[in-house]
């Protein structure tokens, strides 16, 4: 599903973040990216939706190289790639129901779609009594399973979480976390980069660990560290 | 169809969003349109009068008493060939004449002519022109024949064609050049309104793009804001014009009445329609600027 050849990526003002990588993941997979601070989980991250390009090497995401993309075709790749951030992203004026139904109407689905695709991706992550509440009125959790839902509702092959627990206390990581795991026995690929030791030792999937931009450690039942 | 409702109530947002921005946009293209309109009735009118006043450009060759008919009928006929000139008349003393008497009776100022012994006015040839631009030339070569004992005179108007051809060149540029800064004030003010606007989103823009919008699809709102500051700017210039239309209709009646002028029937038809064509360019594309610098970055 996702294949990164000979990676490098350095930003405009000379930072390397991430150096010769190679790296397979195949669809279906559920992979923890680790690494401390600073380490390119980010950046890897932004690679594969195209919000970066490579400055070396092929990141391929379903047999297509992304830096080959004509600007037009970005957005077919973006739908392909579900992503969930750390700070959620919610449109605050919006509710439950509008921020997951913004997605299918902004990318042109009918509105009966719209309707039956979203009630599907709420109760999937567990929010349907929750669908009229704004934001505001949410827990953290539910915040972010507010967003996992709306990368959700495309039907993306891949979903991409750059520390979707940062902000939660243990009980809803674990929570989002058996969510995230749930998704990916549907069929979806699923990319988790975290911190979060407890989390990683708990589950022993496959564990890619990042070391000033290098691959230091690939385990298929790895733990957080070595 | 979702995508079209999408759309069209989120460029409605935008614009009531930021009334302030919004009302000052609109205002500044509709005052924008109602300039142009002036200007272009204007520029119509003066073009009008121009060919009107360049049909009327003569110039007048006094003639010695003492010409032979035949050499007068010489010099007309070399006169008649120059391309410049379109028709020479021979105005005989007695026709003189018969002019100054016709014009004593219509003037008080003008005393009896009958006390006149003997008439004293020479005969004259009048030149119209084809091209009064060559009015200057053709005088100064007909100067030439001052001297040569049949013309003793030459009288032209070159300073009034002159003017005359300054003053609308001048209004014209001058026209033109505060058209088009108008023209460049007004898409800056569009460019910022739905840069502003374009700012307010931004985090639904992002969420956009995230989830793969297309950037037509993110533009569309903004571009559709854009062409609402225009046809509601348009549709006040048109609202300014058609309550002016009455005085100005008067007026270029009187006017058209001095000068076979017409603006055609269509005209103002034709300028209502480029009024709101050219509006909704230029709120399409400026916020077809704003839009894209923001998604290109
Ligand atoms: N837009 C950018 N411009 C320049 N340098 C950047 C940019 N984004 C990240 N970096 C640098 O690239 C390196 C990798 O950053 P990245 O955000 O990928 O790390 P990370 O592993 O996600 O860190 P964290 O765990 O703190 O989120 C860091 O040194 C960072 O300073
Ligand atoms: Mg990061």
């Amino acid at each position: 599903m996702i294949t990164l050849e000979d990676v490098s990526k350095r930003y405009p003002n000379g930072t390397y973040a991430l150096r010769d990588i190679d790296l397979h993941i195949p669809a279906g997979d559920f992979v923890f990216i680790v690494g401390s601070s600073g380490a390119g989980k980010s950046t890897l991250n932004r690679l594969l939706i195209r919000e970066e390009l490579p400055t070396t090497g092929h990141v391929v995401v379903d047999g297509q190289d992304v830096a080959r993309l004509r600007r037009s075709k970005v957005p077919l790749l973006r739908r392909k790639v579900g992503v969930v951030f750390q700070d959620f992203k919610l449109l605050p004026t919006k509710t439950v129901y509008e921020n997951v139904a913004f997605a299918l109407i902004v990318t042109g689905h009918d509105g009966t779609t719209v309707r039956e695709e979203t009630d599907r991706a709420l109760a999937l992550v567990g929010l349907l009594p929750r669908r009229h509440h704004f934001p505001r009125e949410l827990s953290g959790g539910e915040q972010q399973r507010t967003a996992i839902a709306r990368a959700l509702v495309m039907r993306p092959k891949v979903l991409v979480a750059d520390e979707p627990t940062g902000n939660l206390d243990p009980v809803t990581t674990w929570e989002i976390i058996k969510l995230l795991v749930r998704v990916n026995e549907l069929g979806t690929t699923v990319l988790v980069a975290t911190h979060n030791a407890e989390i990683v030792n708990a589950l022993r999937r496959r564990v890619v660990h990042l070391d000033h931009g290098r691959v230091i450690r690939d385990e298929r039942e790895g733990l957080y560290a070595a | 169809m979702t995508r079209l409702l999408y759309v069209l109530a989120a460029a409605w947002h935008g614009f009531s969003r930021n009334p302030f921005m919004s009302v000052a946009s609109t205002l500044t293209v509709a005052l924008m349109l109602v300039l142009l309109a002036f200007f272009v009735v204007t520029d119509r009118g003066l073009q009008s009068a121009v060919a009107l006043l360049e049909q009327k450009v003569e110039l007048v060759l006094y003639l010695s008493d003492d010409a032979k008919i035949s050499q007068i009928l010489d010099l007309r006929a070399r006169v008649e060939k120059d391309p410049a000139v379109s028709r020479v008349d021979y105005v005989s003393k007695d026709d003189a004449l018969q002019r100054l008497k016709e014009l004593a009776a219509t003037r008080a100022d003008i005393g009896p002519i009958e006390e006149i012994g003997s008439n004293p006015l020479p005969a004259s040839l009048e030149i119209k022109l084809a091209k009064a631009q060559e009015s200057r030339r053709v005088a100064s070569e007909l100067r030439a024949e001052v001297g040569g004992g049949i013309v003793t005179e030459v009288v032209d108007n070159p300073e009034v064609v002159d003017q005359l051809l300054t003053i609308t060149r001048v209004l014209s540029i001058g026209g033109l050049v505060v058209l088009g800064m108008m023209l460049f004030v007004t898409l800056f003010i569009i460019v910022n309104t739905i840069r502003i606007a374009v700012h307010a989103r931004r985090d639904e823009i992002e969420i956009m793009q995230l989830v793969g919008a297309t950037d037509q699809l993110i533009s569309a709102p903004f571009v559709l804001e854009g062409m609402l500051v225009g046809i509601f700017g348009a549709a006040l210039a048109l609202l300014v014009l058609i309550g002016a239309a009455g005085p100005v209709t008067t007026s270029l009646v009187k006017f058209l009445d001095i000068l076979p002028v017409s603006l055609g029937p269509n005209f103002l038809a034709r300028l209502a329609a480029g009024v709101f064509g050219l509006a909704l360019l230029m709120g399409a594309g400026g916020a077809t600027i704003s839009i894209r610098t923001h998604l290109s970055r």
